[in-house]
This record gives C-alpha cells, structure tokens and sequence, in this order.
C-alpha cells in the first residue's frame, strides 16, 4: 500500500482544503505541525508519516486477526473434538442404561411368568413342575442379584480405587480358597481342571474379595466356554516383580475381530449361544479389567475359534525385604 | 384343528411359560430360539400368528425375521406380534436399522412389552385370529 507522490496532483484550491482539513485533525489530538500552504512537500512528507504509521498498524492488525483466527480454528477444532467426546460418551451411557434395564427386565419378566402361571392355576395338578418352575424363577432372581452386585462393584470402581480397603494378600491362599468350588463347576459339564501353582506364590497389595471375584470369572469363562470332555488349565506363578496367572481352555474360542470387544459391558461373542449360558453373566469381563486395572494389574486374551482361549493376567508383586 | 403359535425369543424360561398359557387356552405352539431357527420353522409349516420377541442381541434379531418374512410372498400375511422387554427397545432399533425411520416401519402387526399379562396376549391374539378353533 505505497503512496506514489504523483497520484497527489490536485488543484490548488482542493489542496488547501485537504491541508486545512488533515491539519485541524492532527491538531485535535497531537501537537500542532502546521506546514506552509505553499509547501506541499512538507504535506506529502506528513501524509507519508502518517500512511507509514497506517501501514505499519494495518500489518499488526492483519498479524493479529491471523493469530485470532489460528486460536478460533483452533479452539473449534478442540471444540468438536469435545462434542464429538460428549455424543460418544453420552451414547455410551444410553447404551449402558438400555443394556442394564434389558438384562434386569428380562429376567423379572420370566419370573412373572413363572408367578402368573402357577397362579392362575395352569398347573394346578402338577405339582413337580411347578417345583421346576419355581425353581428356575430363584435361579433367576439370584441373577438379578448378581447383576446389581457387580454394577455396585462397577460404580464403586469407576469412582476410584480410593474407596477400596486394600491390603497385603496371600495370592495363593485366594487361589486354593476357590479350587474346590471350581472343580465341581466344572465337574457339572464333564470338564476338568489342571491346577498347577508354583510354591513361591507372591503376596500383592489389593482386595481380597474383589481379586476372588475376578478369579472366578476367569475361570468360569474358560469353563463355561469349554465342551464336555475338555480341559482347563490353570497356572500361577512368580515372575520377576509380577505374578502371573494364566487360564488356558480348549473351547470355542473367540472371533478376531471380537477380542477388542470382550472388556465391553454385557458385550457376548457370536458364537457364545444362549446355550452356553449356564447362568447370569453379570458384568464379566468388563468388571474383570476394571478389578485388575484397580490393582495396576494387566489382563491379556488371546484366543483362536474352535482351538480355545488364553487369559493372561499380572499383578504386581510386594518385594519381600531382605533380612 | 386348533391354530398354530410360533414363539420365538432367547429366553427359554419366558418360551415355555408362555406354551403354558397358549396350550392352557386350547392354541398349538411351536418354539424357536433365534431368527434364524424362526425363519426356518416358519418355511417348514406356516404359523397362524408369531410372537416374536426383539432378540437385540442375536445375530439374527426380531427385526430381521419380521423383514424376512415380510418380503416372502406366501409369508407376507402371517400376523405378527412383536415383544420387547424394553419400551426402548422400539428406539434402539433405530440405531440398529442405521436410519432414522419410525417404528411404524417395522413390519409388524402389533407391539408388546415385557413382562406381558397373559389376558392382555390372549386379547390381542384373539383380535388378530380369533380364537384357537
């Protein structure tokens, strides 16, 4: 934006017009500098000073709306990666409401069934089915039961390990606590167990009913996803700072693209049937790594269809003191 | 000869309570326990009326059965009654169906939801086929 000198040739009368005017202006607010009126190089060298000054803040207003417009993309590009945050998370929770109302009002609804139907008498003489009826409406109350359980766990969790009693535990003493109830569950689908732990099992720092839990829904699963005939392995030991439990079964297997997918609430594989389900899931998995990220643990699972699935889990160990 | 239920639904404990009531109130029943299994029975011998539960979690869902069988020309009239165990269930087949069309869409012939008053299933069957005979 340069001035050139000869775009200024104006009559002598307009000239002194502009002079009279760009003067009283100036003199409003600076100190006066008056030129002669017959001196218009003095004008065009005020007129310069003061295109210079434009100029200059015309660039630093142009650098500053640059600035402000990289901070405002910049800002909406934090902004919708946000929203975009808050829709996912905000579906995620519709699902999980949806999710827990399914599996707390299907149940429910087989028990009243199950009431209805023996009170309005459609079985009235059958005595033993009404037994086998009643009896499955308590297996399912006790799934209900289960399931409110573990969401109390969930939540519990989800808001901090602070409000976790924790304390120093001897693994192998939770371990052989749950063997014997393992190997009849096991027993019930004509599948066996191979227990195999290490004599120098460590102590870790947790929650002794919470890792018990967790435990149990390892090998559950390999159990509950295992066919007749078929065996478990169950291995624990010290290694280096870790101990390490691995849970090996010869079962169905989980898909590829499906193992990203196991720690996800309520989430069951494809091939994991309604037949599969020798009671309720509870929150499985997904409250597993949440019990085992609680303690600074880690969980892997590996796994090929029809050959069987790996649960790999490590916690860390107390190092005993030397004396 | 007494007109034929096909019941169909994940749940075995709600599958045979509701043969209960059904058999209890002179109807047949059939079962199925998913889609696919529904699908294949209905090809077999045509039901006079399905109950078929939402399934949301199967692979082959209540919605696909009721689409399947609403695109089969000698299947297409069979009254169906869809049940879901969640009044959101209706919602979440949106999501599912990937578009945002009403459940009016759903072919369907009427909707219920869990847990079902055996007078109320009774009612609205009779009002779609009349009664067993």
């Amino acid at each position: 934006m340069r001035v050139k000198q000869n775009s200024f040739k104006l009559n002598p009368t307009m000239l002194a017009f502009f002079i009279n005017l760009l003067n009283i202006k100036r003199s409003k607010n600076m100190e006066p500098e008056i030129c002669n009126i017959n001196d218009p190089e003095c004008h065009l060298d005020r007129i310069r000073g003061w295109h210079g000054d434009l100029e200059s803040n015309m660039t630093s207003l142009i650098e500053t709306l640059k600035d402000i417009r990289k901070h405002s993309e910049e800002a909406k590009t934090a902004c919708s990666k946000h929203y975009a945050k808050t829709v996912e998370l905000t579906k995620a929770k519709t699902r999980f409401t949806y999710e827990v109302s399914h599996e707390l009002k299907a149940p429910l609804a087989s028990v009243y069934n199950i009431i209805n139907v023996i009170l309005d008498g459609y079985l009235e003489k059958d005595f033993e089915k009404q037994k086998e009826l009643l009896n499955r409406a308590k297996v399912r109350i006790n799934d209900v039961i289960k399931l409110l359980n573990d969401l109390l766990t969930f939540s519990r969790l989800e808001e901090g390990t602070k409000k976790l009693e924790m304390e120093e535990i001897n693994i192998g003493e939770i371990l052989s606590s749950l063997t014997e109830e393992m190997n009849v569950y096991a027993g019930e689908s004509d599948i066996k167990i191979n227990w195999n732990f290490s004599d120098n099992l460590p102590h870790i720092y947790g929650n002794s009913e919470l890792l018990r839990r967790a435990f149990i829904n390892i090998i559950h699963n390999a159990i509950k996803y295992s066919n007749p005939g078929c065996l478990v392995k169950v291995t624990g030991k010290k290694e280096n700072h870790l101990f390490l439990l691995k849970v090996k079964d010869q079962g169905i297997g989980i898909k590829k693209g499906e193992l990203p997918k196991i720690y996800n609430i309520f989430f069951r594989g494809e091939n994991a049937r309604p037949e599969h389900k020798k009671e309720g899931m509870g929150l499985g998995l997904s409250l597993v790594k949440r019990i085992i990220d609680a303690h600074g643990g880690s969980i892997r699972v590996k796994s090929k269809v029809h050959k069987g699935t790996t649960a790999e889990v490590s916690f860390p160990a107390i190092q005993k003191k030397e004396k | 000869m007494p007109k034929e239920i096909l019941i169909v639904d994940d749940d075995p404990d709600f599958v045979e309570t509701i043969e209960i009531i059904l058999q209890g109130n002179g109807y047949e029943t059939r079962t199925a326990r998913n889609g696919e299994e529904a699908f294949k029975k209905v090809k077999e011998k045509t039901p006079d009326i399905i109950l078929l539960d939402i399934m949301m979690k199967t692979k082959t869902d209540g919605i696909w059965v009721s689409e399947k069988i609403r695109s089969e020309k000698d299947l297409k009239k069979i009254p169906i009654i869809m049940i879901t165990a969640v009044n959101q269930d209706s919602e979440m087949a949106k999501f599912h169906l990937g578009q945002e069309k009403d459940m009016e869409y759903m072919p369907v012939n009427a909707f219920m939801e869990k847990p079902i008053e055996a007078k109320d299933l009774l009612k609205e069957i009779k009002k779609l086929i009349g009664g067993p005979k």
